[in-house]
């Protein structure tokens, strides 16, 4: 029973949980390499992080609205409709222009969302929750709920064709933005003043930074990089339709959870969320080589999402403690029983 | 002479709040009334006993789901989104079990096992403090998952159509048994909070968490019971779903959660705890159906209806936000 204490309280289990997401990157990578076949081949590799990208892109933007201790869940519908935009309006623009006002569609919703909240003062999951009826609402009447195809099919085909060995470009172009975002987070006085924001708007405002400024821009930013996922995506396949992106705003918020960003503001990182998508990207290749149907990669992915959280309500803030194994003990020896179930 | 402006602000001030706290209680209500009367007169089908019971029947499954996520605003638990999971697995659970165990044994596992998914929850929000959005997201998907694995990823049928034409049957030929059901968890959910220490608690856990620990108040069981009761009934839901229709999706539930939000939302039920009601939801859920109805009946397209919903929910909210900063009230 002492030895079970000193694990609970040591530091390096504590540690252990600071860095969960690299651990749980290389259990996963070292685990699939040994039991699927050609894992480790770059052509796998490039496959999955080719099929990460989309979520990646939106994932890049929420890590921001995250920090900022605001949540976006119209993305999956902005992908849509940029997707829808950018299919639709090839034949009257060219493909290099529409898939510009594809883009621009994230500035709109994105500006949608920043009134909502920040001038409206509404709370950010009712507001986008609100948007994403809206703009999901505005999908179906725009293509009369029926899939729209592009007009010139070779004009996508360097979205998901290699470019740098077998890296394709929307996985440079979702690098790219993981590695600009890192460096913003991390080494200006802007990402930091964001730090500041989510943690607490009132007390940033106090210090003169502009918060609702970085609100605004948040949700402008998240939207953008939604409706940038949705272009590209919408251009590998030549095809625009109003059911994309149904349940990628779930997908993505619980990689950039995993990847240690917390809903409640002020804490995350770039490279945790790059981890966080990693898992998610070679867990979900891991299991359909080995033919795990759909639903148990569900459970499985949403079983890991709910230790991680677990684990860092454990390691954080007031309720440091509150889970290790330690302070169980002592809760159960000081009640005897376990706290009293719940009854209706 | 400073006296009497002072007192003047103040009763400016009462006066102002009388106008708010008039105002929140009548908009939605009065709004109904306007939709009813918008609604005869744009269609003649609208004010019939038939398209009555429709509305009705519409509300209840959803309704059932309301009383739950009205505990889970007032207790400021922001919202339930496992809500299409435990509804799912209720229907998929009790028609999976029906043929084995008998309809009803199976509709009880069913609710116990959606109950128990609530539990789940409540304990991580409740007691190990977790954010509720990503919880239930998290608890969602193993329960959904879970749920498909039973059944194999299929459609499950169901083979009791007996108590199917029960529940779409008409009590004294008039009301259908369904919507009773619902009626009676309405009044029960409505009783629980107005006339017991849980529904006190609920408003003080909601409005103040701190003062309400100070106070001996159980912070962490009232707000954990706050998502069994919704894990419960939208479990009691989705096996209402399931044997109405003799069939059940995994995907049975989707789109409940954004409808028990919208109604609650709307009824002006506020997402930062303390404040509101079950008849507020309930209202608010009424105006939705009719509004939807309405939108039906005029042959207005599925798709601008989204568009009328978010807008709805967007009002709604800045509306309450706005009274609340008006009234003074926290």
């Amino acid at each position: 029973m002492n030895a079970l204490r000193k694990i609970g309280d040591s530091s390096w289990f504590v540690e252990l949980v600071r860095v969960r997401v690299l651990v749980i990157l290389l259990a996963t990578v070292v685990v699939a390499s040994v039991t699927v076949q050609g894992f480790m081949d770059p052509g796998t590799i490039g496959l999955s992080l080719d099929r990460m990208s989309t979520i990646g892109l939106i994932a890049v933007g929420l890590t921001v609205l995250l920090i900022a201790g605001q949540l976006d869940l119209s993305g999956g519908a902005v992908l849509a409709l940029a997707g829808i935009v950018t299919i639709s309006l090839q034949a009257s623009l060219g493909p290099g222009v529409a898939a510009a006002v594809g883009v621009l569609v994230g500035v709109v919703t994105g500006s949608l969302n920043g009134l909502l909240v920040v001038v409206l003062k509404i709370n950010s999951l009712v507001a986008t929750l609100a948007s994403m009826l809206m703009v999901r609402a505005i999908c179906h009447w725009a293509t009369d709920s029926h899939p729209i195809s592009g007009k010139d099919p070779f004009f996508g085909l360097f979205v998901s064709t290699a470019l740098i060995g077998p890296l394709t470009f929307r996985t440079v172009l979702f690098g790219i933005a993981i590695l600009l975002l890192w460096v913003w987070l991390s080494r200006t006085v802007s990402g930091r003043n964001l730090y500041a924001v989510g943690s607490n708007a009132v007390s940033a405002t106090a210090s003169g930074v502009r918060s609702n400024l970085y609100l605004f821009g948040g949700f402008v930013f998240a939207s953008v990089m939604a409706a940038v996922a949705g272009t590209v995506q919408s251009l590998a396949v030549n095809t625009g339709s109003p059911a994309f992106g149904q349940t990628i705003v779930m997908t993505t918020i619980a990689a950039v959870v995993i990847g240690g960003t917390r809903l409640e503001g002020g804490r995350g990182s770039a490279l945790g969320t790059l981890g966080g998508l990693l898992t998610i990207a070679f867990l979900v290749t891991a299991m359909e080589y080995q033919n795990v149907p759909a639903y148990v990669q569900d459970i499985v992915t949403g079983a890991i999402l709910l230790l991680l959280i677990i684990l860092d309500s454990a390691v954080s803030g007031k309720n440091h403690n509150l889970l290790t194994i330690a302070a169980l003990k002592r809760r159960l020896g000081r009640n005897q029983t376990p706290p009293e179930g719940i009854t209706q | 002479m400073t006296q009497t402006t002072s007192s003047q602000a103040e009763s400016r001030v009462m006066v102002q709040n009388r106008f708010s706290n008039v105002l929140q209680w009548i908009a939605v209500p009065a709004g109904t009334v306007v939709l009813i009367v918008a609604g005869s007169l744009l269609s003649p089908k609208f004010l019939t006993m038939s398209n009555a019971t429709n509305v009705l029947i519409n509300m209840s499954i959803s309704g059932i789901i309301v009383v739950g996520m009205t505990f889970v605003f007032i207790t400021r638990g922001m919202a339930d989104l496992s809500v299409p999971a435990t509804a799912a697995i209720g229907g998929i659970l009790a028609l999976g079990l029906g043929p084995a165990l008998g309809t009803l044994p199976a509709a009880l596992v069913g609710i116990l096992a959606a109950t128990a998914a609530g539990c789940v929850n409540g304990l991580l929000i409740g007691y190990a403090r977790v954010n509720p959005v990503i919880t239930t997201l998290a608890v969602g998907t193993i329960v959904l998952g879970t749920a498909q694995a039973f059944v194999g990823g299929v459609i499950v049928y169901g083979q009791d159509p007996q108590i199917k034409e029960f529940l779409t049957s008409r009590l004294f030929g008039v009301v259908p048994v369904i919507v009773l059901v619902f009626a009676a968890f309405a009044v029960a959910g409505h009783l629980l909070l107005s006339r017991t220490v849980l529904g006190r608690w609920s408003y003080a856990v909601g409005s103040n968490p701190d003062a309400a620990q100070a106070s001996a108040v159980p912070v962490r069981r009232t707000k954990a019971a706050a998502f069994a009761l919704t894990g419960g009934l939208a479990g009691l839901s989705g096996v209402l779903l399931g044997l109405t229709l003799q069939t059940a999706r995994p995907a049975i539930g989707t789109g409940y959660e954004f409808n028990a939000i919208t109604a609650v939302v709307v009824g002006g039920v506020s997402l930062l705890g303390g404040s509101g009601s079950v008849p507020r939801a309930m209202a608010g859920l009424l105006f939705v159906q009719v509004l939807t109805n309405i939108m039906v009946l005029q042959g207005v397209p599925t798709e601008p209806q989204g568009l009328a919903k978010g807008l709805l929910i967007a009002g709604a909210v800045a509306l309450d936000v706005w009274l609340r900063n008006r009234g003074g009230a926290k």
